[in-house]
């Protein structure tokens, strides 16, 4: 399918509920999956009973949940006080699986894949949860003072061998990866302009753990980055980078990819008017977020079912759909097993998404994951089994649950035969709820399971 | 993977294919086992190392004042390097390489590159892997291609298997084949929790949904079937493996005993594809530069030792490369930053061994880099021709002059 095709103009016209597209549970869910890591029963009867912008309003700029804020920052605690970075992804997966703030997660997952930085080279839990911090002030926020802050921060400058830098001879590592991956993109910039750029952070130092700029080892010459000149001290040289138009686009065209679909790339076209907007609105990423989330295109059949889900997508998703709680520590080493370890991205570049989180060793593992987690003793669905939970949503019969879970986990209709068989594993005699477990597990191996 | 299902049926489980999990299993093992070919078929096996690779302290120029004028921390002493003659030698924690080499199975290909080469890791494994330039349409990488001719006579072979965590290769990737990706062996299996089932339930869904489907349902359609299929064989296969040889501790290591023990289980597979990362080294370099090449040589030549103890070694060869060498000059943290032109290296009783091409020049460069003369590509033609037996342009895309890397 060829995006080119969409019309921008169409595309970017916000969604209202009309008698063709109603705003109904369907849509709902939709969006709550791509807001976040889906929602329950009630919670997409609550989204329906609104009007969808008003949703999406609240969810791009919530309320803050002091009571959760105090549960989250308690829970952090404890884990640095163990010292061990491992543990920090039972922390997130936590959070990520009680948050009353889902849009807000959802984009703070989006900057640490954005300004991947591993815990595997860092090896400091309390420079990686600052570093965490830092992407969930500015999630919704501002991008451009989030790069001049992520140019600063210990984390990435240690992952960037950028913890000394002097300037007789320039270390490239930041200075590239500012442009080909937190920027521009590969392409709009010189092997020159990466030298240039080098020398204006020499003397950005980490010590003892804190940024220092040390004044001794900065080039102070002039420098040219991106046909610009001057000395471009102090961080100058990052509003540069950020001046060129290619920046907001790469933003854009990236944040379309991880709200909208995976493939093909968005167009130029599409991209340009988003693009605008953005620097219209002094970077600010919420304005973007909630012009995707509200579009037409969003609703369409270019987006519905066309993101291949991750596996925070996968796992998180379906616990928060059946209002589930498990044991976040075992969360966490699922999630890094299936190949999206929080805290871990597999290099610089974050994780690709799409079809490469997909290969027969993931499918395996996101089967034999989920199977264990809808088993695990320590798994809840509000608080019971599996079998008093779709009772509660007065689902009793084996048809009535079947449609249920397909209703709730699925973007795409599984073919009526995958139904017919998940009925009848239902329907075999033993213990109810783990003969709805099974059903889960086996629906948790179609294709249609792995979009959304 | 741009197929559609009845296609991917058609080419890879030929056309009477049933996934058979449960009851079915004897009837399909048997029918894999008549696919499995004898112990003919050359296999080879690459060896990615991400990041980088050092080419200059790997094979070092040790006499050329050059070099040690460009690497005023980080040149390796004259004394501690490995000789391969009065001007090269290997770092000296690559013993395993000069192993390899000091028992004629060690070919090293110097001054390997491209034409203006790209500096950004992705982009420039992206060329490694693909052969094309940004500028081209990219959607299948040059194994993948090969592949994608090899496997139309071989239903129910998997031709390719990659080994590792990682995101499967692009090199891999093909317009009808689905290649296998196993992270262990251990946790390549359907977990079914002792309940049966669960297994034949799952596997009458693997094979239940239609066939009209768009590309991504389509690829997860066959990513599972292979999946499946995959799993049954290596759990098959990999039972009873023994070997004297006592591989080091490392990711690689484990990871190259594993290709032994599938080689071994002669599944038919012919080319196996494995991950060294780290070699990204801009800072603090002398010792993590050090445990890789200890990694990588320690590993290539404990696994031929051991695939020729089972009686394979004339039929193997290890092809390892990098997406790029690294600058000259050192930079100020102890590091090197990007470069271009490195060596590579093929492994094997029926490589020629020795060193293939001259050292590029220290006094020649290009942009502080390295100058290639030797194409990649000619290096995969060889590979393709000489050792896969396939022709090589419709891989490459062009004809490139192969060179001389094994034995007659």
């Amino acid at each position: 399918m060829k995006n080119t095709a969409i019309d921008p103009t169409w595309a970017w016209t916000a969604y209202r509920p009309t008698d063709e597209q109603p705003w109904n549970r369907t849509r709902a869910a939709h969006l709550l999956r791509r807001a976040g890591f889906g929602a329950s029963s009630t919670e997409i009867d609550a989204a329906v009973a609104q009007d969808p912008a008003e949703v999406v309003a609240s969810l791009v700029a919530p309320d803050l949940d002091a009571e959760f804020e105090r549960e989250s920052d308690a829970f952090a605690t404890t884990i640095l006080g163990s010292g061990n970075p491992k543990q920090l992804s039972a922390w997130w997966s936590y959070v990520m699986l009680r948050t009353p703030h889902p849009l807000l997660e959802k984009t703070t997952l989006f900057w640490h894949g954005h300004f991947a930085t591993s815990a595997e080279k860092v090896e400091d839990a309390g420079a990686m949860y600052r570093q965490n911090r830092l992407f969930r002030q500015y999630a919704l926020g501002d991008f451009d003072k989030l790069t001049h802050a992520i140019s600063r921060d210990p984390a990435m400058l240690i992952y960037l061998d950028s913890t000394t830098n002097r300037k007789a001879r320039p270390n490239e590592n930041f200075a590239r990866e500012l442009m080909e991956l937190f920027c521009l993109g590969e392409g709009n910039y010189s092997e020159k302009d990466i030298q240039e750029l080098a020398r204006c952070f020499t003397g950005w130092e980490i010590r003892r753990g804190s940024f220092r700029f040390n004044r001794f080892q900065h080039d102070t010459g002039a420098k040219s980055v991106l046909g610009h000149s001057g000395s471009m001290p102090e961080g100058e040289s990052i509003d540069v980078v950020l001046d060129q138009s290619a920046a907001p686009q790469f933003i854009v065209r990236k944040l379309i990819r991880y709200f909208m679909f995976d493939e093909p790339a968005a167009s130029d076209e599409l991209v340009e008017p988003l693009a605008k907007e953005l620097r219209e609105h002094a970077w600010d990423i919420g304005h973007v977020v909630r012009r995707i989330l509200t579009s037409q295109l969003f609703y369409s059949e270019h987006v519905v079912g066309r993101k291949v889900r991750s596996p925070v997508d996968l796992v998180v998703g379906l616990l928060r759909t059946l209002d589930g709680s498990t044991n976040a520590y075992q969360l966490g080493d699922d999630l890094h097993l299936l190949g999206q370890g929080l805290f871990y991205p597999p290099n610089v570049k974050g994780w690709d998404g799409g079809r490469a989180w997909i290969n027969s060793s993931t499918l395996l593992g996101r089967a034999n994951v989920i199977g264990q987690i809808i088993r695990d003793e320590k798994t809840r669905f509000a608080g019971g089994n599996l079998n008093e939970y779709f009772s509660r949503l007065d689902a009793d019969s084996a048809i009535a649950i079947v449609d249920r879970l397909v209703e709730l986990t699925l973007a795409v209709q599984p073919p009526q035969t995958v139904k017919e068989q998940l009925v009848e594993v239902i329907n075999r005699p033993g213990d109810r709820s783990e003969r709805i477990a099974e059903a889960i597990h086996a629906l948790s191996t179609i294709p249609e399971f792995q979009v959304m | 993977m741009r197929t559609n299902r009845r296609e991917f049926l058609k080419t890879t489980l030929g056309s009477s294919a049933v996934l058979s999990l449960g009851a079915t299993v004897p009837g399909f093992l048997r029918a894999a086992a008549a696919d499995a070919t004898d112990d003919k078929e050359t296999i080879l096996v690459i060896v990615q190392l991400s990041g980088g690779n050092d080419g200059l302290n790997t094979v070092v120029p040790f006499s050329d004042p050059v070099y040690r004028g460009s690497r005023p921390t980080l040149a390796i002493p004259t004394a501690d390097v490995l000789k391969i003659n009065d001007e090269l030698g290997f770092h000296p924690s690559a013993r395993g390489l000069a192993d390899l080499l000091e028992d004629n199975s060690l070919a090293i290909v110097q001054g390997v590159g491209y034409d203006n080469p790209n500096r950004s890791h992705f982009e420039s494994m992206d060329i490694w892997h693909t052969c094309q330039r940004k500028s081209d349409t990219r959607t299948t990488g040059w194994l993948g291609r090969y592949l994608d001719g090899a496997q139309a006579d071989k239903s129910g072979v998997s031709m390719a298997i990659h080994l590792g965590h990682e995101k499967q290769p692009f090199a891999l990737t093909s317009v009808a084949v689905s290649v296998p990706s196993i992270s262990s062996l251990e946790s390549f299996r359907l977990n079914d929790g002792g309940n049966k089932d669960v297994r034949s339930t799952i596997s009458k869904l693997a094979t239940s949904a239609p066939e009209d489907r768009d590309s991504i349902l389509g690829f997860l359609q066959s990513t599972t079937a292979v999946a499946l299929k995959a799993s049954q064989r290596v759990a098959q296969a990999s039972r009873d493996y023994k070997t004297p040889v006592s591989y080091p501790e490392s990711d690689l290591a484990t990871k190259l005993r594993t290709v032994a023990q599938l080689i071994d289980s002669r599944l038919g597979t012919r080319v196996y594809y494995v991950t060294l990362d780290g070699f990204d080294t801009h800072s603090q370099q002398p010792t993590a530069h050090a445990v890789l090449l200890s990694q990588l040589g320690g590993a290539v030549s404990s696994f031929i030792k051991d695939i020729h103890h089972h009686g394979h070694g004339e039929r193997v060869a290890v092809l390892a490369f990098s997406e790029f060498g690294r600058r000259v000059q050192e930079n100020a943290s102890e590091g090197t930053d990007h470069g271009a032109a490195a060596p590579m290296f093929l492994a094997g009783s029926k490589v020629r061994a020795g060193l293939i091409g001259e050292h590029p020049r220290l006094t020649d460069l290009e942009d502080g880099d390295l100058k290639f003369h030797t194409d990649f590509r000619q290096v995969y033609a060889t590979v393709l021709e000489s050792w896969l037996g396939w022709p090589s342009q419709s891989v490459l895309g062009d004809s490139f002059e192969p060179i001389e890397a094994f034995k007659a």
